[in-house]
């Protein structure tokens, strides 16, 4: 068995108490001592702390960087403007998802691509035969930086403390800067995992990295992990790779347009050119099309769509539980457990917490929001609905959830 | 890792408390502690046969669900019906919050002392 692989705030964990696991080849947190449920909390109501310094970064310099970008992406690069990022896929030549990644121009002369951990060696592999064909370079600078996620409402608030309370970026989603936080450099974006209107992914260098993560903790944010990174993600109904993303769990692809966000990820415009998977992608757009008019005639390209799930029975739904209407198998739960909530009504209070059990599933497309399906949760059927989302992370400070109640 | 004397111990991470006729069944420190964030918790019914070895219920954190088995076998009085609405007493006080009480009381499974139960837990 080979080494795990640690990042460079590995024993700023081990001080907090967390529970490493190996995630993808690396030791990571998977919770800290306050547990998942409360890094959950904290993170919707002050600020979590996540280390995401697994993930791959790749510097793509060079001067025809944009012609490989448009090629080797599905996202329309040109319109990436300096310090924008912007939500990519990685496609293969069958439409289907190599990774899912986000790109960022820092610079006006490179462009930062962050992946998967565990798919980087695989994306590499792909694409620097792409890169082959451009004057480009693709330079894997994962181990000299450490990343961070400083995600929640307070998360604005402390950063700019450290940048002499100046803007950290343009307020808005996606937006980039360099700033100098206490006299040390970080590349900062207004991205994230968790949905959180306000949240950050920091880039660092690693010694700066123990020191932006020990700085944080000082000002009241709080380590959060794996667990709650994931639990998170889930609420505001992102795709994880292996899970929504990729191949599903009878080994086939899962079609990029069979994820909600791939709209935002795709460009088909003409300035693009022709890119990997073009065809059979615009193919699966013309299918997506017709299923959101309720035109269901053909649905061959995309007969399965990941939606999101909501039990409305008491139990937990997990990966792999399969899902039925009417009695007909109709897919799976591709991600589900049970998440924890602030439930409030306008204002916004951290007083009274409540859980649900939520997730994602793959279900035949002609299933629809709204609907009720039965899920098999260990051998007795639970009854469940297709919301149309989980939560609202468009109403800053806070998200907001978005509760499923049955009509009395 | 906290492991009361006075309590016995099955090598599914229950304890057991002999009150009399009453064996009053819980989840140990360790189990709350392995399981993580308990987020759900499946209860039988009072009046419910329970046998030794089998299970009875289960419960769920926010990784994981684990099957809960009695140590006993005999009738179920009582269910501890507080923890379907609050599951994270087992987390925060897990030899104070019980979940059920079994009488009539005919067999047991091995269970062990809290000396054993704790070499038993390091070698998990």
């Amino acid at each position: 068995m080979s080494e795990l692989k640690r990042t460079v705030l590995y024993n700023e964990h081990l001080a907090a108490g967390a529970t490493m696991v190996d995630f993808g080849g690396w030791d990571m947190p998977i919770q800290y001592p306050a547990g998942i449920v409360a890094e959950h909390l904290f993170t919707r109501s002050a600020c979590g702390l996540f280390d995401v310094s697994h993930m791959g970064r790749l510097l793509v310099e060079g001067p025809q960087r944009v012609a490989f970008l448009q090629y080797a992406l599905t996202s329309n690069v040109e319109a990436l403007t300096l310090n924008r990022a912007q939500y990519c896929m990685i496609p293969n030549e069958r439409g289907g998802a190599v990774d899912d990644a986000y790109l960022y121009m820092f610079e006006e002369d490179r462009f930062l691509l962050v992946v998967n951990a565990s798919n980087k060696d695989k994306d590499l592999k792909h694409l620097l035969p792409i890169a082959e064909k451009f004057d480009v370079t693709i330079r894997d600078i994962s181990d000299e930086y450490a990343a961070i996620a400083v995600q929640g409402p307070l998360s604005r608030k402390l950063l700019e403390e450290l940048n002499g309370g100046k803007e950290l970026t343009e307020p808005k989603k996606n937006a980039c800067g360099t700033v100098m936080l206490e006299g040390h450099e970080a590349r900062l974006s207004t991205t994230g995992y968790t949905g959180e209107p306000i949240g950050y992914e920091v880039y660092m260098k690693n010694a700066d990295a123990v020191w932006l993560w020990k700085r944080l903790g000082e000002m009241g944010a709080k380590p959060a992990g794996l667990g709650a990174r994931d639990t998170l993600r889930l609420e505001s109904c992102m795709p994880l790779y292996g899970h929504e993303l990729g191949t599903d769990h009878d080994g086939k692809e899962i079609p990029i347009f069979a994820v909600p966000l791939a709209k935002f990820a795709v460009s088909f415009l003409d300035s693009k050119g022709d890119f990997v998977g073009k065809a059979p992608l615009q193919k699966q757009f013309e299918t997506y099309t017709r299923i959101q008019a309720g035109d269901f005639s053909d649905i061959s390209l995309i007969p399965r769509r990941v939606m999101p799930i909501c039990l409305v029975d008491r139990g937990v739904i997990r990966g792999g539980m399969t899902v039925y209407k009417d009695g007909k198998e109709v897919g799976w739960i591709t991600s589900g457990t049970m998440i924890p909530y602030y439930d409030f009504e306008e204002e916004f209070s951290t007083e009274k917490v409540a859980r649900r059990s939520i997730g994602l599933a793959y279900l035949d497309t002609p299933v629809q929001r709204g609907d009720f399906v039965e899920v098999d949760v260990r051998g007795k059927r639970l009854r469940a609905v297709i919301p149309a989302s989980h939560m609202n992370g468009r109403t800053p400070p806070y998200a907001r959830p978005i509760v499923w109640k049955e009509e009395k | 890792m906290n492991i009361p004397k006075e309590l016995k111990y099955s090598n599914d991470h229950e304890w057991v408390k002999f009150e009399g006729d009453t064996a009053i069944i819980g989840i140990s420190d360790f189990a709350q502690d392995s399981l993580g964030d308990i987020v759900f918790i499946n209860l039988p019914a009072e009046g419910d046969q329970v046998t030794a070895g089998e299970v009875f219920g289960d419960i769920e954190s926010v990784k994981t669900v684990s099957d809960m088995s009695s140590p006993v076998s005999g009738t179920i009085t009582a269910v501890n019906e507080e923890l379907t609405d609050a599951p994270e007493k087992l987390n925060a006080d897990p030899y104070g919050a019980w979940i059920i009480k079994v009488e009539n009381v005919t067999e047991q499974s091995d269970l062990m002392d809290a000396d054993a139960y704790e070499a038993f837990c390091k070698e998990a």
